[in-house]
C-alpha cells in the first residue's frame, strides 16, 4: 500500500482553523469521518488521545504525525492538514508545528499503517518538501506535491 | 525433458495483489512439479526506522512487530489454504528483517529458481521508484522474476486448475 493510494483531496484541509493539539486532531478527524471509513469516532479519538500522552507525536521541522491502531476504523485512513500559523503540539525540537498527518489502521492491518508511515517518515526527512507543503493552499497543490516529490 | 522450475518463491505481503501471486505460484507448481515456498517478512528494518524518525516509541515497535508476525501467519496460512485446495505441497516462511536482503538472501540459500511477485502498480511519484518494496525486491532479485499483473486472469486460471 502506498500514501497516494489512501490520498484524496477531500481528506486534506487548508488551513486547519484549530489553535491547540485536540482541535487539530478533531478536525483532521472529521475529514475522515466525512470521507468514510470511521465507525466509531469516540474510540478513535480515544486512541489517538492516548497514544498522544505517552509522547507527543510532534517531530522535528514542524511536522506532527498523530496515529493511532484502533477497531474504530475499518482501514488505513490519512488525512493531512496545514496550518500556516503553527501550533504547539509539544514538538520533540520545541517549534511550532505546520504539517500534520493523521493515519489510523484497525489492529489486523499493521503491515499497511507501517508501509504509511514509512513513506511520510521520508517524504518529510526532506526540508525543502516541507517547506514547500508548509506553501500549499489548496488540497490540490498538496496532492500534487505528493505526485512530484 | 527437465522441469522448468525446480524451486519457487512467492513473496506474500497480505495485498490482493501478493495474494494473487500466491495463487499465481500454485499454479506454477502445480504443472511444472515445482517445489513451493511462501514467504513473509517481518518487516523489522522499517520497525526501526520508524524508532529513528521518532515517529514510534519503543514500546509500539514491539507491538506492531506482534502485529507484524500475526498477519503474516494469518497470510500465510490463507495461502496454504489455497495449496491445500489444489493438492499442492507448499513450505510456510516467516522471516524478520529486511524485505529486500530477506528475500534476496532466502533465493541464495535455498537454489531459487523462479520468484514470484504481486503486481507493481504504475509509477505515480519519483518515490514510489525509490519506495515500491516489491519493485526493489524485483530488482536485486538473483533469479528471474514473474510479476503477476492481471488478478482475473490469475483468479480464473486458479478456479479452473
Amino acid at each position: 500500500m502506498e500514501l497516494l493510494d489512501i490520498l484524496s483531496t477531500n481528506c486534506i484541509k487548508v488551513p486547519l482553523l484549530g489553535d491547540n493539539k485536540e482541535e487539530v486532531i478533531r478536525e483532521l478527524l472529521d475529514l475522515l469521518e466525512a470521507a468514510g471509513g470511521i465507525v466509531d469516532k469516540a474510540k478513535t479519538f480515544a486512541a489517538i488521545m492516548d497514544r498522544e500522552l505517552l509522547g507527543s507525536t510532534g517531530l522535528e521541522r514542524g511536522v506532527a504525525i498523530p496515529h493511532a491502531k484502533t477497531e474504530g476504523v475499518n482501514r488505513v485512513l490519512l488525512s493531512i492538514g496545514i496550518k500556516p500559523t503553527g501550533i504547539d503540539f509539544q514538538s520533540i525540537d520545541g517549534e511550532l508545528s505546520r504539517l500534520f498527518f493523521l493515519i489510523l489502521a484497525p489492529p489486523d492491518k499493521a503491515g499497511h499503517h507501517i508501509e504509511i508511515l514509512t513513506e511520510l517518515a521520508k517524504a518529510t526527512k526532506s526540508q525543502a518538501f516541507c517547506r514547500l507543503l508548509s506553501a500549499a493552499r489548496t488540497p490540490e497543490e498538496v496532492i500534487e506535491l505528493f505526485t512530484e516529490e | 525433458m527437465e522441469r522448468p522450475f525446480e524451486n519457487i518463491l512467492v513473496y506474500i505481503n497480505g495485498s490482493e495483489e501478493s495474494l494473487a501471486a500466491g495463487m499465481a505460484a500454485i499454479i506454477m507448481a502445480k504443472t511444472t512439479g515445482a517445489g513451493l515456498t511462501a514467504m513473509y517478512v517481518v518487516n523489522t528494518r522499517a520497525l526501526s526506522d520508524l524508532v529513528s524518525a521518532r515517529i514510534f516509541l519503543p514500546m509500539e515497535q514491539e507491538e506492531y512487530r506482534r502485529d507484524l508476525e500475526a498477519d503474516g501467519d494469518r497470510y500465510l496460512r490463507h495461502v496454504e489454504k489455497l495449496a491445500q485446495e489444489k493438492d499442492q505441497k507448499i513450505t510456510l516462511c516467516k522471516i524478520s528483517g529486511s524485505v529486500q536482503n530477506e528475500i534476496k538472501d532466502h533465493i541464495k540459500k535455498n537454489n531459487i529458481d523462479l520468484l514470484v511477485l504481486g503486481g507493481i502498480g504504475g509509477i505515480r511519484s519519483r518515490r514510489d521508484e525509490f519506495l515500491n518494496e516489491a519493485e526493489r525486491v524485483m530488482r536485486s532479485s538473483p533469479c528471474p522474476v514473474l510479476l503477476i499483473n492481471d488478478d482475473e486472469f490469475i483468479w480464473d486460471r486458479f478456479e479452473s486448475l
